[in-house]
């Protein structure tokens, strides 16, 4: 007997092994709660991410040196175009702000701007994914910082991806262009709205109907704040290409990100999940006709909540 | 144990390494550190059961740290290491070029799988050829890396096995062999 299991001591932890990778894919795919990490693999996170900042530091050092004091040459010319840039923006922010004052909404804009803001927090990027098949990174933020799965993180470029898993000072955030991210989102001049989804490539997909679409190369694709995850409003990119998918129900247009991934060092994460469907019932300015019993008791609690707060 | 603690801390910087050094080198260009020393496991320890479980932890490790389901690379790098360790006794891997490409072909095999079992799961996830094409270009870059891991690999079991490197499973006769 027991020379049999010495035997098939090796068959039986390969089995074994086997089982539990599969059982924890399966379970993976059906968990409904996707907070913090189990500890063990919190603790690997939280190690993982300041030893990968320690590690960083020379290449960032040089790269820092570079960009400061010796990749300097056209940085006169930048700064004639910025000023331009920025003083055409002046006059173009002016005579906006005047036609806003002058049809009385200012008031209301801003009482609502107040209402929209939302609390960021600033994170370092520490790691990128260690599998070149997907398209993650980790940050040195975590649940004791308030963050949690579902965040979006954004940065001044704009739409950057989302929180999907968090140790107590780190976090995974999964990137608008992996595999497994889509987001709805809606092309800024036209209106048309679909599907951001990623291809594991740099640039996403974005999908719509054909019947109602009006894409076009140059176009500007921003978050609709109708998926639940990303507030309105937040750039994703623009229109690169127009697929000419002949008589096909939908359509698709790469996109290119509006975040230059590569050179990501900063990030926000914007502390509330479903950022857009939540301050539009807090703003009180749309109001859902006829809710349903969880939805009003939802935001019941929320509008308790934020009172409370304040 | 000795030689079990080295080389799962030695697998654990190595995938902290690839993480920051995906920051210079953006994929395909980043050679998976990650399922080379798995593999390199496989080409130069003797036990099948301690290197399961190193192979095991290694690869839920990657999950932890990747966007990937969890358990994915656990399975792939078990299989991985299995393969390498029979690779070891029956095929001829002695010059560093047949090392290199059966690494280059099983990190496209594992590449293959990966994209295959996540297809089970995650809708929409398009087969094409730039992903066939980076999967290649992958391989290559892990292929090359090898010799220079299983070298590293080869020295840290030597080394905590007080150098009883006579029984390990592979030898390798080429300028980059550790002994």
């Amino acid at each position: 007997m027991f020379g049999f299991l010495k035997r098939m001591s090796a068959p039986i932890v390969l089995g074994a092994l086997i089982l539990a990778a599969l059982s924890s894919i399966v379970g993976d795919r059906s968990a409904r709660d996707r907070e913090d990490l189990p500890w063990i693999q919190g603790l690997l996170l939280d190690i993982t991410v300041p030893f990968q900042k320690l590690l960083a530091v020379p290449g960032d050092l040089i790269g820092g040196a570079w960009d400061s004091y010796i990749d300097l040459v056209d940085l006169g010319a930048e700064n004639t175009r910025l000023q331009a840039e920025l003083t055409d923006l002046e006059q173009v922010n002016l005579q906006l702000r005047e036609a806003l004052v002058s049809s009385g909404h200012l008031d209301r804009i801003v009482e609502m701007r107040d209402g929209f803001e939302v609390p960021m927090l600033p994170a370092a990027v520490a790691g990128l994914d260690v599998s070149p098949f997907f398209r993650s990174i980790l940050i040195d933020r975590g649940s004791q910082h308030g963050v949690q799965a579902g965040h979006p993180v954004i940065n001044h470029e704009g739409v950057v991806g989302v929180v999907t898993r968090t140790s107590s000072h780190a976090a995974k955030v999964l990137l608008i262009f992996d595999r497994q991210s889509a987001a709805d989102a809606v092309i800024q001049r036209s209106r048309t709205r679909g599907t951001i989804r990623g291809r594991g490539t740099s640039q996403p997909n974005f999908e719509y109907e054909a019947r109602r679409g009006d894409v076009e190369v140059g176009d500007v694709v921003l978050t609709s704040g109708l998926g639940g995850v990303y507030p309105k409003g937040l750039k994703l990119g623009e229109v690169t290409e127009v697929a000419d998918l002949g008589g096909s129900l939908m359509q698709s247009a790469s996109v290119s990100p509006a975040v230059e991934f590569g050179r990501l060092e900063q990030v926000f994460v914007i502390l509330r999940r479903g950022t857009g469907m939540e301050l539009l019932y807090e703003t009180g300015e749309f109001s859902d006709p006829d809710p349903s019993p969880e939805q009003a008791a939802e935001a019941g609690a929320s509008q308790a909540g934020e009172g409370g707060s304040s | 144990m000795k030689t079990f603690l080295a080389l799962l801390l030695a697998g654990l910087c190595a995938l902290m390494l690839e993480g920051v050094l995906a920051r210079v080198f953006p994929p395909p260009w980043c050679p998976d550190l990650g399922f080379l020393v798995v593999v390199s496991i496989g080409l130069c320890l003797r036990g099948l059961i301690p290197g399961l479980l190193l192979a095991y932890l290694l690869g839920s490790s990657i999950d932890v740290l990747s966007g990937s389901l969890a358990g994915l690379h656990a399975l792939l790098c078990v299989i991985s290491f299995v393969s390498a360790f029979f690779a070891a006794s029956q095929l001829n891997l002695k010059s560093t070029l047949s090392l290199m490409a059966f690494v280059g072909s099983l990190s496209f095999v594992y590449g293959v799988l990966l994209f295959f079992i996540s297809s089970l799961f995650v809708e929409n996830i398009g087969l094409s050829w730039r992903w066939i094409l980076e999967n290649f270009l992958h391989a290559w870059i892990n292929g090359l890396t090898v010799p220079f891991v299983v070298e590293g690999i080869g020295r840290l079991v030597a080394w905590s096995e007080d150098d009883d490197s006579q029984e390990r499973s592979l030898y390798i006769d080429s300028p980059m062999r550790p002994l």
